[in-house]
């Protein structure tokens, strides 16, 4: 597998640092090349929370990296503060529930995707796991690993929670396929 | 001392928690610290793993004190460290200039944020100055600049092993990147690597005494009365300082032997830079690496052999600072005759683009 490097940015509290240690967790596991490295900017909450990912098969060089294959933007702030991320090969995602006139989406990308993630968590499944739907839709995007792998770093990171209460399990899983379909079908249909 | 690691473990960690986990399998005896980001987690997973092991921790109340606890720690035999970033290191200076002034063998790992002052908390290049010649000494002491998590494993083993065979103070330089991401690296007991642990001993207190003249004073002294006594102790502490550097002075080279031009960088940006001479060559421009990791001693004749191999005609220095590494770097190479470009990036981080449309743009 190439390099995929992935930018991921919402407000503090959204789940953006979870999540992206969660996926970094599973590529590891799979025996890939990773490196997870948390924007940690002094507005420890409030403020807009960039994770950047790498996976690869081999050797990984800089820590950062100035394009993203992958940028996906959880909140209206968080558009603006990583248009920069986005060139003519980045797949740029944001929630399609956002105000259009308050968000400024990139002037280069290969494709702009507008995601209903907020929307479903919300109608379908429950708010908290908004998050694991852009977890399943990182994943429906870039193959970094493969969905069972993803479900077993789920499981060993939120397993004791999943213990207390078994519901919690089945709305975690069934929020992650989700997010990967979401995904998977706006590669295909080419939503602009 | 209690087994630590067992067997080789894989592990996926950030460089904070690898530090600690380091200091473990080398024996510390005990950390003093106090937190500032980047480097807080080093405190934190060393108070989680120390009481399982014996091992202890006391927070100061403030970087000055912690310096100055390890000085007195590691005198009375015990192997102690520090860690620090920033303001932090500043204020560290007046112990790490105790260590130098008194041959102690103090250990710190320092994760550079970005300044000046409080500046960023996030990631820098900007210590390289305070923490290879800071103090009012004459920067004896001894600086491994890191890359990756392994590194940081393996010269906080070694670092520690320096300290206590040359006595001069020991720093690993990190950096807010390295600190704070997760990569892959293997964890082991020193050990078995065949990596024997340095032991400690106290400096003083010894056994005997002076009267029965079964051994000579132990005078640790950080002031002295006549300005002729301090002139000899730093003649003393520098010619012992250049008589081990060859020894201790590491160095990385790639590339170099029909290099046009060698790109210079330390730590974590050498990873860019790394990258970028593969990119360049594979464009078919004739680029080589080179990186000191020791920042002190710098692997000087190393260097001037590379570019006399060489014969290039230009040096590229990359870093995440405004000519810090630049300024070390040319003193020790003074009267080469090969061009120094720059490529200045203070409190940013460094991607192999930033230095492959550099040398374009240069050659």
């Amino acid at each position: 597998m190439a390099l995929v490097k992935i930018a991921l940015a919402g407000e503090g509290g959204q789940g953006v640092q979870s999540v992206a240690e969660i996926i970094a967790e599973a590529a590891y596991n799979e025996e890939k090349q990773t490196i997870y490295i948390p924007n940690f900017g002094l507005e420890q909450r409030g403020g807009v929370s960039i994770a950047f990912i790498q996976v690869s098969d081999e050797k990984i060089g800089a820590p950062k990296f100035d394009k993203a294959d992958v940028v996906i933007a959880l909140s209206e702030r968080a558009v603006g503060r990583t248009a920069h991320y986005s060139d003519e090969n980045t797949l740029f995602v944001y929630d399609s529930g956002f105000n259009a006139d308050a968000i400024d989406l990139p002037e280069e990308a290969k494709k702009i995707i507008g995601l209903p993630a907020v929307d479903t968590a919300n109608k379908e499944l429950h708010p908290r796991v908004f998050n694991i739907i852009i977890m399943g839709a990182v994943i429906g995007l870039t193959n970094i690993v493969d969905f069972e792998a993803a479900k077993k770093a789920l499981e060993s990171k939120l397993g004791y929670k999943f213990e207390q209460n078994p519901d919690l399990r089945t709305l975690n899983y069934k929020a992650l396929e989700i997010g990967k379909k979401m995904a998977e079908e706006s590669l295909k249909e080419g939503v602009r | 001392m209690q087994q630590v690691i067992t067997e080789n473990k894989k592990a996926f960690m950030t460089g904070n928690e690898t530090a600690a986990w380091a200091a473990l399998v080398s024996g510390a005896d005990i950390m003093f610290g106090y937190p500032i980001t980047p480097q807080n987690e080093i405190m934190h997973y060393w108070t989680r793993l120390a009481p399982q092991y014996g091992r202890g921790f006391l927070q100061t109340e403030d970087e000055i004190s912690a310096g100055f606890t390890v000085c007195g720690a590691v005198q009375s035999g015990k192997k102690a460290f520090t860690a620090t970033a920033g303001p932090g290191n500043v204020l560290m200076q007046e112990p790490f200039g105790m260590a130098e002034g008194m041959r102690l063998p103090l250990l710190a790992v320092i994760q550079q944020r970005g300044g000046p002052s409080s500046g960023t908390v996030i990631y820098s290049q900007q210590e390289v100055t305070l923490t290879t010649f800071g103090g009012n000494g004459e920067g004896h002491r001894i600086v491994y600049s890191t890359a990756t998590h392994q590194e940081i494993f393996d010269y906080v083993i070694k670092g520690f092993n320096t300290a206590w065979k040359y006595r001069f103070p020991t720093f690993i330089l990190g950096d807010g990147y390295q600190a704070k991401m997760r990569e892959p690296l293997e964890l082991y007991d020193p050990e078995t690597r065949g990596i024997e642990i340095v032991d400690t001993y106290p400096l003083v207190g010894l056994e005997g005494s002076i009267s029965s003249a079964d051994r000579g004073p132990q005078h640790l002294c950080n002031i002295y009365s006549m300005e002729e006594e301090l002139y000899d102790v730093v003649m003393e502490i520098s010619a012992e300082y250049e008589s081990i550097s060859p020894e201790v002075v590491e160095y990385e080279e790639k590339h170099c032997e029909d290099a046009e031009i060698i790109i210079l960088s330390h730590g974590v940006v050498s990873r860019a830079a790394d990258d970028a001479v593969e990119a360049l060559r594979a464009q078919g421009i004739k680029a080589g690496y080179f990186r000191p990791i020791t920042l002190r001693p710098y692997p000087e004749k190393a260097l001037r052999a590379a570019i006399a191999r060489s014969g290039a005609k230009k040096l590229l220095i990359a870093e995440s600072a405004y000519g810090q590494f630049y300024r070390l770097t040319r003193q020790e190479i003074y009267g080469e005759t090969a061009k120094i470009e720059t490529l200045f990036m203070p409190g940013v981080g460094i991607v192999d683009n930033d230095i492959v449309s550099k040398v374009k743009s240069i050659l």
